[in-house]
């Protein structure tokens, strides 16, 4: 049915698309491409209009960076609309270019006229095309614009980071008794807002905001007895373990500040959103309500965080070995650090809302930043540790002098006025220090992860040992890819955290990703993250499939019709080859890498591949060539040069031969390309094995043919087309020697054969008292030692005289020492 | 094969080293390419492409049967003809016999 209508619509479009009326034609398609025109007109000049309104914000809002960054990524998404506005001229223009060279050049002037319809069309069409081309030309015209607002946007920027870290308020003025009037009237002022919006939410919505307190309060305790629930041990420090290991310490630490911060992360942002939902914000009061949830946020961050590294009240379960007075002061000195700095930034956002005076501004930020300058300069000082010999020792010099002199940098700087870079490095220091700590501890827990045996006793490694057949280095592996994994999230987790809190923008931040995954260019080499990730996919996928074909095709297919083992083994091999290059190939294309340029590299290779790859490359075509022409297969009893034994695997670039000994040998596949192979099972098993036999001299010879025959006959394994055969052989030396030749269905069993014919041969010369001559070339006389009589008796007499002789000396030294006289050296002279 | 399943020694080196060559040809692979239009000029003459991109027009001369990519992220493109045509990043410009077509 729609194969059908598919067929149909083919056929209509061909009807249409032959139709013999130019004319027709044309003016179907200029109609259409008049709307095309006045649609991406309109198109044009809304994104103009839109441009102009962004122009005007960017002049508006010159102080604000977030305000900024935000145009800027709206401009960005207008320049790209602007360029796919154009883009839709793209086969109009062809069509009429096409077109105009169908109709030709006009003609020149000696030649007869051209009908006027031509004429008329190849106007109409240049026509057509001037409008088209100005109307690209604007849409050109608005990105050559936009580019440069972009420009102007981060230069823009650039001057605001730079002025607020530069500029240099005056202190007298702010710091004058009018402070604390203005103080109090900004307080009183807030005060109302704050009474009159509790009393209003009091009133009409105290339904609503004991709903929202709930639910949000809900959530966060789900999350809390939830993530309990679930990271239960890990999650609390146990004050009975005496001497908990590194891991367990680091991933408490981890935990037990992550998952409270979460709940209460969690709290407050939807304590907002459901007090947003009710619609009990009013006026300024959601802009202070944010403000307070982020200060809460911090200082609950930081102080959950110290706790958890530091631990005052276990000792134990410390992650930095610091003393426990040490400890205690640590964690008081950061929370107030961060309830400082928060407190200075929701008031920030206060004085903002209120409209109070810059003074008031200045004052609030100078105190706070002092604060947190003296609070580094006792945390610098603070001697943390304890030395074998009970002294206290200070911080390592480093870390101390850095802190020092970050101290000291913020209360100069605010004192010579330089508020804003005081305020800038004093916020860092808090918040970028935490992140840091955090991801440290991060990193920390990743590498002892990461080491050898520790996965297997973590938690996840345990449960995995117990309910899989992982063995103990398989899990040492994924401990490592556990280990890596946990650094790369660190890197994302963090990096754009700390990119945040140094003034980047969330925008900029985006537009990185943005261009990471769409590549980023280093001079004419562009590296795609989405490109390389897709092509690994892609080859991963390809991979696989390979995989799953081959082993279907051997375990299924060919097993089941029967294929030579050999055979299958090839076809396996070779599709295993052609299927990894094939899903190498897709996967290169897929990561958007130029096959053409593959082709350069490929010619510059081989080269290299001439000279140096010379052996590797000849033993590689000789495996195709093995794998092709077969003169061994898998199970093979061969012979080449001095190795001989059975095919145990043919690969690429060399073959593995099993000798009967068991020793592996490897064969680089060129030897037995280029050099004679035996093979002794190349097309059947049959072999044929010689035995010699000697009689002396004087033996009834026809006797011992026809018993030789016969014992070669009886044999089960021995065949009896071709028959055996024995061979009077020669005259020897010694003896007249015989050879018995049999033939065998399976020359593997020579050996037993052989055997089975010797004993056969010596036996039934026993029995014919048949000599077997031999020629003596060393005469050995065996000489047994007698056997030794067992005599308790002896033995014991032998151990009581040693005994006695033993008392005797002990005794002889004793009576010598206690006579004073030193046991002297018998005298050299 | 990966090289982990290799079983024996000589085989997991050998991989090993194949691995390597392979790493070396992406890597130069990776090197000679770009996500870029490009432009041939088939003809002998120099002709010339006015292309605006990142708010700067540039004249691009492609002399005879040079192929040069230019325009990474999208640009306009005024063609030797005088159109003025949108590019996205990925088409080629072939210039022939003095008409530049895009595919």
């Amino acid at each position: 049915m729609l194969l059908r209508l598919l067929r149909l619509i083919l056929v209509f479009t061909l009807v249409i698309s032959a139709s013999p009326s130019f004319e027709a034609m044309a003016q179907a398609l200029g109609q259409g491409s008049i709307g095309l025109v006045t649609d991406q007109q309109k198109v044009i000049q809304g994104l103009t209009a839109k441009t102009d309104d962004l122009e005007k914000k960017i002049q508006q809002d010159a102080e604000d960076d977030a305000s900024l960054v935000d145009i800027r990524l709206q401009l960005e998404d207008l320049s790209r609309a602007a360029l796919t506005s154009a883009l839709a001229f793209r086969s109009r223009l062809t069509d009429i270019n096409n077109r105009i060279e169908v109709l030709g050049p006009p003609p020149a002037a000696g030649q007869p006229q051209e009908p006027d319809i031509v004429t008329g069309e190849r106007q109409a069409l240049a026509s057509e095309k001037a409008e088209i081309n100005s109307v690209v030309a604007s849409a050109q015209n608005l990105s050559i614009r936009i580019s440069g607002l972009v420009d102007k946007i981060g230069n823009m920027r650039s001057a605001l980071f730079r002025n607020l870290l530069t500029k240099r308020y005056v202190l007298s003025d702010a710091l004058s008794p009018q402070v604390f009037s203005d103080a109090q009237e900004e307080y009183a002022n807030f005060y109302k807002a704050v009474s009159s919006w509790l009393s209003f939410a009091f009133k009409f919505k105290f339904q609503a905001i004991l709903a929202a307190t709930f639910v949000a309060l809900g959530l966060a305790l789900v999350l809390l007895v939830g993530g309990r629930r679930l990271f239960g041990r890990v999650f609390e420090a146990d004050p009975a373990n005496e001497d908990p290991s590194y891991l367990s310490r680091l991933s408490v630490a981890f935990w037990s500040t992550m998952l409270p911060t979460l709940a209460v992360g969690v709290f407050l942002a939807s304590t907002v959103f459901f007090f947003n939902y009710y619609n009990v914000l009013r006026g300024d009061i959601g802009v202070f309500l944010n403000a307070l949830a982020t200060a809460i946020g911090v200082i609950f961050c930081v102080n959950r965080l110290t706790n958890a590294a530091l631990e005052p009240q276990l000792p134990n379960w410390r992650l930095i070995p610091v003393e426990t007075g040490a400890a205690r002061w640590l964690v008081r000195l950061s929370t107030a650090m961060a309830v400082v700095i928060s407190v200075n930034t929701f008031l920030s956002v206060v004085n903002d809302k209120m409209g109070s005076p810059l003074s008031l501004t200045i004052a609030r930020s100078f105190v706070a930043t002092i604060v947190v300058g003296i609070i580094l300069i006792l945390m610098a000082m603070l001697r943390p540790f304890r030395a074998r010999d009970g002294s206290w020792r200070p911080w390592p010099a480093w870390l101390r002098y850095l802190a020092l002199a970050l101290g000291l940098f913020t209360i100069i700087a605010a004192l010579l006025g330089y508020i804003g870079l005081a305020l800038f490095v004093s916020l860092q220091v808090v918040v970028t220090g935490t992140a840091l700590i955090t991801a440290y501890i991060g990193f920390l827990s990743a590498r002892a992860i990461g080491e050898e045996g520790a996965f297997a006793n973590t938690t996840v490694g345990r449960w995995l040992s117990t309910h899989s057949s992982y063995e103990d280095t398989a899990l040492d592996q994924l401990g490592l890819v556990v280990s890596v994994a946990i650094n790369l999230l660190i890197v994302l987790v963090f990096l754009p955290l700390i990119l945040l809190m140094w003034g980047f923008q969330p925008g900029d931040i985006q537009a990185w990703a943005y261009k990471l995954a769409t590549g980023i260019n280093i001079g004419s080499v562009t590296i795609s993250v989405t490109g390389i990730l897709s092509g690994i996919v892609v080859f991963i996928i390809g991979y696989f499939l390979t995989r799953w074909f081959q082993g279907w095709l051997d375990g299924s297919v060919m097993a089941r019709g029967k294929v030579d083992t050999g055979v299958r083994n090839s076809i396996r091999l070779a599709v295993g080859y052609a299927g990894v290059a094939l899903a190498g190939l897709v996967g290169i294309s897929a990561a958007g890498i130029d096959l053409s340029s593959l082709a350069l590299v490929a010619g510059a290779l081989s080269l290299g591949i001439g000279f140096g790859l010379q052996n590797v490359v000849s033993n590689f075509v000789s495996g195709l060539i093995l794998l092709a022409e077969r003169p061994f297969k898998v199970g093979d009893w061969i012979v080449a040069g001095d190795v001989s034994g059975t095919v145990k695997k043919i690969s690429v670039r060399a073959t593995e031969i099993e000798t009967f000994q068991r020793q592996s040998v490897i064969l680089p596949n060129s030897n037995l390309i280029n050099n004679a192979v035996g093979n002794w099972t190349h097309r059947n098993k049959l072999g044929r094995v010689e035995i010699k036999v000697g009689v002396a001299y004087g033996s009834d010879v026809k006797q011992v043919h026809a018993m030789l025959l016969e014992i070669a006959r009886s044999h089960a394994m021995v065949l009896k087309n071709p028959e055996p055969f024995v061979l009077f052989s020669n005259f020897g030396a010694a003896a007249l020697e015989f050879e018995i030749r049999v033939f065998l269905a399976d020359i593997m069993n020579g050996s037993v054969v052989q055997n089975d014919i010797r004993f056969a041969v010596l036996e039934t010369f026993n029995d014919q008292h048949i000599e077997i001559p031999s020629t003596p070339r060393a005469v050995v006389e065996v000489n047994k030692p007698k056997a030794w009589p067992t005599d308790d008796d002896k033995i014991e007499a032998d151990f009581a005289e040693q005994e006695q002789a033993k008392v005797e000396a002990a005794a002889e030294a004793k009576r010598l020492a206690k006579s004073g006289r030193k046991a002297r050296k018998p005298d050299p002279s | 094969m990966p090289c982990e399943m290799q079983q024996r020694r000589w085989e997991h080196r050998y991989c090993n080293m194949w691995k390597s060559l392979v790493a070396a040809v992406a890597l130069l692979a990776v090197s000679g390419s770009a996500h870029a239009a490009s432009a041939v000029n088939k003809d002998a003459e120099t002709r010339t492409l006015v292309v605006t991109e990142g708010g700067s027009k540039t004249e691009l001369a492609l002399a005879g049967g040079e192929t040069v990519e230019f325009c990474q992220n999208g640009c306009f493109v005024t063609l030797p003809n005088g159109d003025l045509e949108a590019l996205t990043g990925s088409e080629t410009v072939e210039i022939s016999g003095g008409v530049a077509r895009i595919k």
